[in-house]
């Protein structure tokens, strides 16, 4: 853990040791496609919505790195943003599928088609 | 990481584009065949292919920077990170799914220290792994049939099975590729990161943090007082790239004092100068969302009583007639025993949610 | 401006180059144009602000006859306005400008512009027309509010508000200061006459005379809209007083006998206008609608379409007469049309039964005259017959109106006879008698003297002469029709048949009980007349009680004081119209009008020469006769006999031997005429003509205009509409209403333009590599 301290102090060590900024925005990305196939293929609401937070999160990887790379702290701010919308989004997003459930009985997207051309 | 100022920033300066987009090919296979199917699923060779394509990505772009040495908990937290998240998008179980979102929340903390935002790592802990998580957990609780034992059949047909998982898999890992393809050929053309030095100016708008620490260190005697600038009365006179300040002494002459080693700013510092005085209606914007969502997922969950005309009329006639009137003569039936009753009657297990219902847990089986 | 100069110098070069300066007179006399007072502006507000009231009175449901005296104040105050800017007016003419209504500027400095103000343009010839006009409006507007009087709570509203707005309206057109207004009005006058004769909106054949009025009058408007164009594009101006002068030397040009240097535009905008005027006027071949317009009430009869709109068109060419003058075919074409359509309309208003319908014919009769007075050069004679036939029309419209209203809509002159002995009806026949009279040319009438200006002037003026006789026989026939109805329907055995509704509205139930006393008893007249008066005394003791209550029994009311008392006065005013034609050296009108722009012009002989058709010359030698004699002199007894003649005539088939109101002895001498009195009965059958020649082929027309919009518009639209169904079912499977679906749609297209972000900015690399 103490390399972990090290790293985590400011000013001392360069930015980034041993790690580049690359490294951080593939995990990133790839946790957004994970995220993306998950939404796409489970037909459990709340899954599909567990996985938007996926989606969510690495999206804040993705913006915590670029904050560090640039020394700039908007980044972090940016991702207390994040949090509060995703924050939001769960409570209604959970609040819309006990709603839906509630008239159907079912969490499958499947039950709510009808829109359909 | 060196990033090429010469020539075309493309790509191949970081990681050899066929190990590229091949890890991604096999990494969507890996992902495709780890989706959960009905029947056997060979889910555990597809995680096996999915975290070789991962790995053989980033080994590549460790490879592109050797000067750098590999820092081995990055490696850790993204592996956790990405096989966590690879669980919660095929875990037939909600109640699994969520619990390894935990653990997607935990390693994506560890990043976040590891790229000093530790304020930002435990608040994802607290708000993420603390609060959200737990609600979820709740609506799968109360919204899923599953019983404790350890049988698949006892599935809903919902989450047994993934849908079109192919397409799926096609889709979101071309985008992957895209976007890989987006953000290291824009990587090339980030300017220089900016001198960690810089916001260490900040440091005069901390006087009493700087003073208690000069005094903890006998560098401020009695009497001494720190030199504020003449345009900004707030702000010390400190040089953050020298580190030094000001310091005016008991007898009257003004010098420059070394600061103390260990006095840095710390994130949370930084980072509340940047939330409140860059971005100031953020907060306020935070909160108005909240609230908001409050509000709505409370009248979104608000249980919808459904009377019908009789009953309507018979409340009127009793609301009219007042207390002990006319009206408290007819038996007013409850839409509470009404709405149980049905759900009883139908045997539903979802009785528990279903409209007018007491809302008893256990209701619908009883 | 720049249009206005350019025209200008035109026609100088036209005057200068024949004539040298100094031999350069004026065709007429341009009125000296002063600034007139703001008060004129009221005439036409008054009225307006009226028709406010009254539409204010239908918002509260105003249950009085408040409408009524609103209109009959107002009016009457406009009246008085008038005759005060006629005491003010000495001569020339007067401008009023009220506000700034239309003005255009284009152009490359901004200096083409066209202005139409909202300006009242007061001569003689407007002060005239407007002092019979408020004034009639008035008595009709008193008329109206007893005759309209089952009509209140109802349409009582609706039928003043219209009312005041046509005075609004035809004092626009009236005393309008350009063309713009003038057909404001114009149009204004036809929206009203529309709304008025479909007053009674429930009665089919009133909506559809109505609608023809409507239809007929944009036939003409059409002709009065083009005029108006062209008279914009070819002398810049829309404003009386520069278009007058601008006109003048064409004018000149005329007079002189330089026909070559008047263009085809200029022969071309008399017509147009004079289109117009047909169409307004109801002249041969638009007259079909005013007889059909006797379906709204008949104070609307009297006054719309007898006394002023109709005389619309008469303005509209005296108003514009220097540009008439300045054309060699325009008044030609004038005059023949009035001609003929005064012959047509004798002709079949002596085979109608209907007395309102009578009327009409006559009217349209007249309106004929009055053209060709304006044709054959009598300004002063067409205007003077405006004037006249205004007052005896009306009485006459507002006599029959009254004969109407008290025997509950029977017009039919079979069904009534002897109803001026009748107790209470004395001052109305009196009225009426007054009405035939002038109407017939009787000496020394009004009416006869106006008839008397234009038959001899159309004998004076050279190439006019078959006018004259045509309107002589015309008057011959005019005085047997008069009178066929005037001895049919008030004088004679007293009998009468009421009919079967009260004006025209089914409003009451009385029911069709014919009240015919010794009906089938010739032999025993006088027997029979006494039975009469007896029964009559009885009704007199049953007045009490109202009328419409008494289903078995039908007693016609006598009109009330209002109706009374405008009769007498109307009658009074058009006897002593007569009088105007001995002030002056030719009578009073004559005198108005030459101080105004519709004066008489003369030609020069080389003018006469030169245009074949020829204005009156100066030069007495060259004024036509009357078989030799000179026509004003000879015409006094020529048409007091011709109209004797008539008067005689009608007496001996009419009234004498006539027991019942059914026949007389001219049915005896129908079958010797044959087809031709059924012809003139079915009115020539110009409508079923109209019908074949017009109205049949442009159905057929619109059938095959049907089937083409249907096939290939519709077609088309169907083929625009089938396309994006087709695209829309072919892609419709993509809308599966399933969640995900979508997803994948937003991640590929997200993919899709990051790729293409990608590439371009791998392009652009390379392009700056």
């Amino acid at each position: 853990m103490q390399d972990v301290l090290t790293l985590a102090q400011a000013g001392g060590t360069p930015p980034m040791a041993g790690v580049t900024l690359a490294h951080y925005l593939f995990v990133s990305a790839a946790m957004f496609a994970l995220g993306l196939v998950g939404f796409l293929v489970r037909r459990n609401l709340i899954v599909m919505f567990l996985c938007t937070e996926l989606m969510f999160q690495a999206s804040g990887i993705a913006l915590i790195a670029f904050a560090r790379y640039h020394m700039e702290m908007s980044g972090q701010t940016f991702v207390i943003f994040v949090l509060t919308v995703a924050a939001a989004e769960a409570a209604l997003a959970l609040a819309l599928v006990v709603l839906l459930f509630r008239r159907r009985d079912s969490l499958s997207t499947e039950a709510w088609q009808e829109m359909r051309g | 990481m060196e990033p090429s100022r010469e020539g075309v920033p493309l790509v191949e300066q970081l990681v050899n584009p066929f190990l590229l987009y091949g890890a991604i090919a096999l990494g969507g296979i890996g992902v495709c065949v780890a989706l959960p199917r009905r029947g056997v699923s060979p889910q555990a060779i597809g995680a096996l292919l999915a975290a070789i394509a991962g790995a053989a990505v980033l080994i590549g772009l460790g490879l592109g920077a050797p000067e750098a040495l590999p820092n081995i908990h990055f490696y850790i937290f993204s592996a956790i990170a990405l096989g966590s998240a690879l669980r919660v998008i095929s875990h037939p179980r909600p109640v699994y799914a969520a619990l390894y979102f935990v653990l997607v929340v935990l390693s994506s903390a560890g990043l976040y220290l590891l790229l000093s935002a530790e304020f930002m790592a435990f608040a994802l802990i607290i708000i993420y792994a603390g609060a959200i998580l737990i609600t979820y957990l709740f609506v799968i609780m109360l919204a899923t049939q599953s019983p404790t034992e350890d049988r698949l059949d006892m599935l809903a047909d919902y989450d047994r099975a993934a849908r079109e998982p192919v397409v799926a898999t096609g889709a979101a890992f071309v985008l992957l590729a895209v976007l890989t393809t987006l953000l290291f050929s824009g990587i090339g053309q980030l300017p220089e990161p900016r001198d960690a030095m810089a916001r260490e100016g900040l440091m005069a708008e901390l006087p009493r943090r700087v003073e208690s620490s000069l005094r903890g260190d006998d560098l401020l005697n009695r009497g001494d007082e720190l030199v504020y600038r003449a345009d900004e009365p707030w702000a010390l006179e400190l040089d953050a790239v020298e580190r030094t300040v000001l310091v005016r002494r008991a007898t009257g002459e003004v010098e420059a004092v070394g600061l103390p080693d260990d006095l840095r700013l710390r994130n949370v510092e930084s980072l509340a100068f940047n939330f409140l005085n860059e971005h100031p209606a953020t907060i306020e914007i935070a909160g108005v969302i909240l609230l908001m969502a409050m509000l709505g997922a409370t009248v979104l969950s608000r249980r919808q009583v459904e009377l019908d005309e009789d009953l309507k009329a018979a409340q009127a006639s009793k609301l009219r007639l007042g207390p002990g009137g006319g009206g408290a003569a007819q038996p007013v039936p409850k839409a509470p025993e009404r709405g149980d009753a049905a759900s009883t009657q139908r045997g539903l297990p979802g009785g528990r949610f279903s409209s007018g219902g007491r809302d008893a847990p256990g209701g619908g089986q009883a | 401006m720049l249009m206005h100069s350019a025209v200008q110098n035109a026609a100088e070069a036209v005057v200068g180059g024949a004539v040298s300066a100094a031999d350069a007179a004026r065709a007429f006399a341009l009125p000296e144009v002063t600034e007139g007072p703001w008060w004129v502006a009221l005439i036409p507000f008054l009225p307006l602000l009226g028709a406010a009231l009254c539409g204010l009175c239908a918002a509260f449901k105003v249950k009085s006859k408040l409408p009524a005296w609103i209109t009959v104040a107002l009016l009457a105050t406009s009246f008085a306005i008038t005759v005060a800017m006629f005491q003010q007016l000495s001569g020339g003419a007067s401008i009023s400008h009220a506000f700034r209504w239309i003005e255009f500027r284009w152009g490359p400095e901004a200096d083409q512009i066209f202005t139409a103000n909202f300006s009242f343009y007061a001569d003689n010839l407007s002060i005239l027309w407007m002092l019979f006009v408020t004034g009639l409006a008035t008595l009709i507007a008193l008329y109206a509010s007893e005759y309209m009087s089952h009509e209140v709570g109802t349409g009582y509203c609706r039928f003043f508000a219209a009312f005041c707005l046509f005075v609004f309206s035809m004092s626009c057109l009236v005393l309008g200061d350009n063309l713009i207004l003038l057909f404001l009005g114009w149009e204004g006058v036809g929206l009203c006459s529309y709304l008025l004769i479909g007053y009674y909106y429930k009665k089919p054949s009133a909506v559809a005379a109505a609608k023809k009025a409507f239809i007929m009058n944009r036939i003409g408007d059409l002709g009065l809209l083009m005029g108006i164009f062209l008279t914009f594009v070819h002398f810049g101006t829309v404003e009386y007083r520069e278009l007058f002068a601008l006109a003048e030397p064409y004018v000149l040009a005329l007079q002189q006998g330089r026909i070559g240097d008047i263009p085809a535009i200029v022969n071309l905008i008399p017509v147009l206008l004079a289109i117009g005027a047909f169409g307004k006027s109801a002249q041969f071949p638009l007259y079909v609608w005013l007889p059909d317009a006797m379906e709204g009430p008949t104070p609307v009869s009297a006054l719309i379409h007898a006394a002023t709109m109709v005389t619309a068109g008469v303005y509209l060419i005296a108003r514009t007469y220097p540009l008439f003058l300045a054309s060699d075919i325009a008044l030609p074409l004038v005059a023949w049309v009035g001609a003929i359509t005064a012959l047509l309309a004798a002709t079949i208003g002596m085979a109608q039964f209907d007395i309102k319908r009578i009327m009409a014919y006559s009217t349209v009769s007249q309106l004929g005259f009055m053209f060709c007075g304006l044709a054959v050069l009598t300004t002063a004679g067409g205007v003077f017959h405006v004037l006249t036939h205004a007052f005896f029309k009306a009485t006459l419209f507002l006599a029959c109106g009254a004969v109407m209203h008290g025997f509950a809509g029977q017009l039919d002159l079979r069904k009534l006879s002897g109803v001026m002995f009748m107790p209470g009806w004395l001052i109305v026949g009196l009225a009426m008698l007054v009405g035939c009279l002038n109407l017939a040319g009787f000496p020394f009438t009004a009416g006869y003297f106006s008839k008397d200006l234009i038959l001899a002037e159309a004998f004076i003026t050279p190439t006019m002469a078959p006018i004259g006789w045509i309107l002589l026989f015309t008057a011959g026939l005019t005085a047997y029709y008069t009178f066929r109805v005037f001895f049919r329907v008030f004088v004679g055995p007293k009998e009468f048949h009421p009919g079967d509704d009260a004006h025209g509205e089914a409003e009451t139930d009385v029911e069709e009980h014919s009240e015919q006393v010794e009906q089938g008893n010739p032999q025993a007249e006088a027997v029979g007349e006494k039975a009469h008066d007896v029964g009559d005394e009885a009704h007199g003791a049953d007045e009490a009680e109202d009328h419409e209550h008494g289903h078995g029994h039908f007693h016609p009311h006598p009109p009330g004081w209002a109706i009374n008392t405008v009769l007498a006065t109307l009658a009074l005013a058009s006897i002593l119209a007569a009088g105007l034609y001995f002030i002056g050296d030719k009578g009073w009108v004559d005198g108005m009008l030459q101080s105004s722009t519709a004066q008489q012009v003369y030609l020069t002989q080389e003018g006469t020469r030169a245009s074949g058709y020829a204005l009156v010359t100066a030069e007495p030698a060259a004024k036509g006769t009357f078989l030799g004699f000179d026509p004003h002199k000879a015409m006094y007894y020529v048409s007091a006999v011709v109209g004797l003649i008539g008067i005689g005539v009608a007496f001996v088939l009419h009234y004498l031997g006539r027991t019942e109101a059914a026949t007389s002895r001219a049915d005896k001498l129908l079958p010797a005429m044959g087809p031709i009195a059924t012809w003139a009965q079915d009115k020539w059958r110009v409508d079923e003509l109209y019908d074949m020649v017009i109205v049949k082929p442009l159905r057929v027309i619109s059938h095959i205009f049907h089937v083409i919009d249907k096939l290939i518009v519709d077609g088309l639209v169907n083929l625009f509409g089938v396309l994006p169904r087709m695209i829309g079912s072919a892609l419709r499977p993509v809308q599966s209403g399933q969640l995900q679906g979508y997803a994948v749609g937003m991640a590929v297209g997200l993919a899709f333009v990051l790729l293409v972000v990608v590439l371009m900015a791998v392009a652009g690399a390379g392009v700056a590599s």
